[in-house]
């Protein structure tokens, strides 16, 4: 079968399916919104004021749009017994769960470099003479990285999604891991290796603790792909 | 012999946890005819279609088309075109945008999305969302996009699901012009009168085993007992000459006598042999229905036994 097909297909399939469009846009407008917001009311007087990192403080929301996207993405083809139709049109299902994610993870990759530049520069002018330009330590660095942040994120609960085999379960697992877990328990020797907090390294100017900015993401793409080879397994061996 | 386009099952089996869906089965669907795919529910009819699509795995044995597995095909919506399921389709798509999802992963030009839409009266809804449409429309587009591909090979399940007399009538004249034009067309059906009309052969399960592999005719001569309407002017007469020839005879109207397990040649023959007067004498044929509820009366899962006697 031809791999340009596939992926044609599967971007189709975003496309044509509204509440992915609005899972996959809410991202960048929730997280440039709520960072500009607080960075508009920021006073910028703390200790450990980062400007960098202050810039994705929306990204607790954000991301949840982003984990929604990927759950969704995947979750859909379910309904209905809807992944017969598809697995019947592509039967090889290595290609087309393949295909799948790489279309997945692409539009999250564009849509979270969107996300993370748009938060940085709109926070940096709203934080006014405490603001810092994209050539500031760290900067550059966090922008990149809150894409490549969001798109391992959503591939890793398209990854999920794809074992449990329903949106609203994959949902219910995902988004108390990166919403309560972190906030809960906060920064502990443990929690740093959860997957939100391994990844949101990268968005500080001078990540501290175990991980770096750039090992912090390398944490977060383990489970990631961990995620997507149990996915896989369960594509391929599992009665459609 | 395995043709290009024929679909063979051979010595299938597969559990579902402690139901055996099929059994050992092996039957081989030809093209050029209409193929009925009977049973009652849970005999394994669409757990056979799965595994002939390579969506569930066998047990043991194989399921071919044209020889090769499903997943073998490159580019399989061109030849296999399936049905399973009306609520397949995604309810917050477009007709038309499910279609083009499907045919671009088959590398089928957008115009034959156009085409299939057309030819399944659905042109007009093309671009409203599927969870606006009715049962019989889903059905429809369920069909479409079976066609998709312009398959040789047609598996359709329950294809007369939810549609209007219009679209049976569609249906019907769809399935026999495909297998006119040399296709091979499996379709299941609980529909009996349905399948009397449209198929030439049939296949029927129970309990995942073969219960019977073939044609039409033949399945309704094989499982039903012959019987004969007649009516006489001599209705006592003629009952007493029936029981001496050790027949039975039951009133089926004014003057009318039903009698099971008898040909027209044996009861005309007695009646001129004692000269009584025969007004009427008819064969009475039995219907696909008599012949399946006969055949399957024993294998019927979630049928009451009871139900089953009175039917048949």
């Amino acid at each position: 079968m031809s791999v340009k097909a596939v992926l044609h297909s599967e971007w189709m399939k975003i496309r044509t399916l509204r509440s992915l469009l609005i899972a996959l846009l809410g991202g960048p407008v929730a997280t440039t919104a709520i960072s500009a917001l607080v960075s508009a009311t920021e006073d910028g007087k703390r200790s450990d004021f980062d400007p960098v990192f202050s810039s994705f403080f929306g990204l607790a929301f954000g991301q949840i749009a982003a984990v929604s996207f990927g759950v969704l993405a995947v979750g859909h083809e379910y309904t209905g017994g809807g992944i017969r139709v598809w697995l019947a049109a592509v039967p090889r299902r290595g290609l087309y769960y393949g295909c799948k994610l790489t279309v997945v993870g692409l539009c999250a990759l564009a849509v979270g470099l969107v996300t993370g530049f748009a938060s940085l520069l709109v926070s940096q002018a709203l934080l006014g003479d405490k603001g810092v330009g994209l050539n500031a330590p760290g900067a550059l660095r966090a922008a990149v990285g809150c894409g490549i942040y969001l798109a391992l994120l959503t591939v890793l609960a398209s990854g999920v999604a794809a074992v449990l085999r329903s949106s609203v379960g994959t949902l219910a697992v995902v988004v108390p891991i990166v919403t309560f877990l972190s906030p809960v328990f906060g920064a502990t020797s443990a929690t740093r290796f959860l997957p939100d907090q391994a990844g949101q390294q990268v968005l500080h100017t001078a990540p501290e603790g175990p991980l770096g900015a750039w090992t912090g993401l390398g944490v977060l793409a383990l489970y990631a792909a961990a995620a997507v080879f149990c996915g896989r397994l369960a594509v391929e061996r599992r009665d459609a | 012999m395995i043709t290009a386009t024929s679909i063979d099952v051979h010595e299938l089996t597969k559990d579902y946890g402690a139901v055996r869906a099929a059994d050992g089965l092996t039957f081989r669907v030809e093209p050029g005819r209409v193929t009925g795919f009977l049973g009652p529910n849970g005999a394994g009819k669409s757990t056979t279609m799965r595994i002939v699509l390579g969506l569930d795995r066998p047990d043991s044995g194989t399921a071919t088309v044209g020889g090769r597995p499903y997943r073998a095909y490159d580019e399989p919506l061109r030849h296999v075109g399936a049905l399973l399921d009306a609520g397949a389709a995604h309810g917050a798509r477009t007709a038309r945008d499910h279609l083009l999802c499907l045919a671009l992963s088959n590398r089928v030009p957008a115009s034959r999305v156009d085409e299939v839409l057309e030819e399944s009266g659905l042109a007009s809804a093309a671009k409203r969302r599927v969870r606006t449409f009715s049962l019989g429309m889903r059905q429809r587009l369920g069909i479409a996009a079976a066609l998709l591909g312009d398959p040789p090979v047609l598996m359709l399940d329950e294809p007369a699901n939810g549609l209007d007399p219009e679209g049976i009538i569609w249906i019907r004249t769809l399935m026999k012009r495909l297998a006119g034009e040399g296709r091979t067309v499996l379709v299941s059906s609980h529909l009996m009168a349905e399948t009397a009309l449209t198929a030439d052969h049939l296949v029927v399960l129970g309990r995942g085993r073969l219960l019977a592999d073939m044609s039409m005719d033949a399945f309704i001569k094989e499982h039903s007992r012959p019987r004969v309407r007649v009516r006489t002017t001599e209705p006592q007469r003629l009952r007493s000459e029936l029981t001496r020839a050790g027949l039975t005879a039951e009133p089926d109207g004014p003057d009318l006598w039903a009698v099971d397990g008898a040909t027209p040649e044996e009861v005309g023959t007695l009646a001129a042999r004692h000269g009584i007067p025969l007004l009427e004498l008819a064969d009475d044929k039995a219907s696909l229905e008599q012949a399946y509820l006969r055949l399957t009366a024993d294998e019927a899962e979630y049928t009451a036994a009871n139900t089953a006697k009175q039917e048949v």
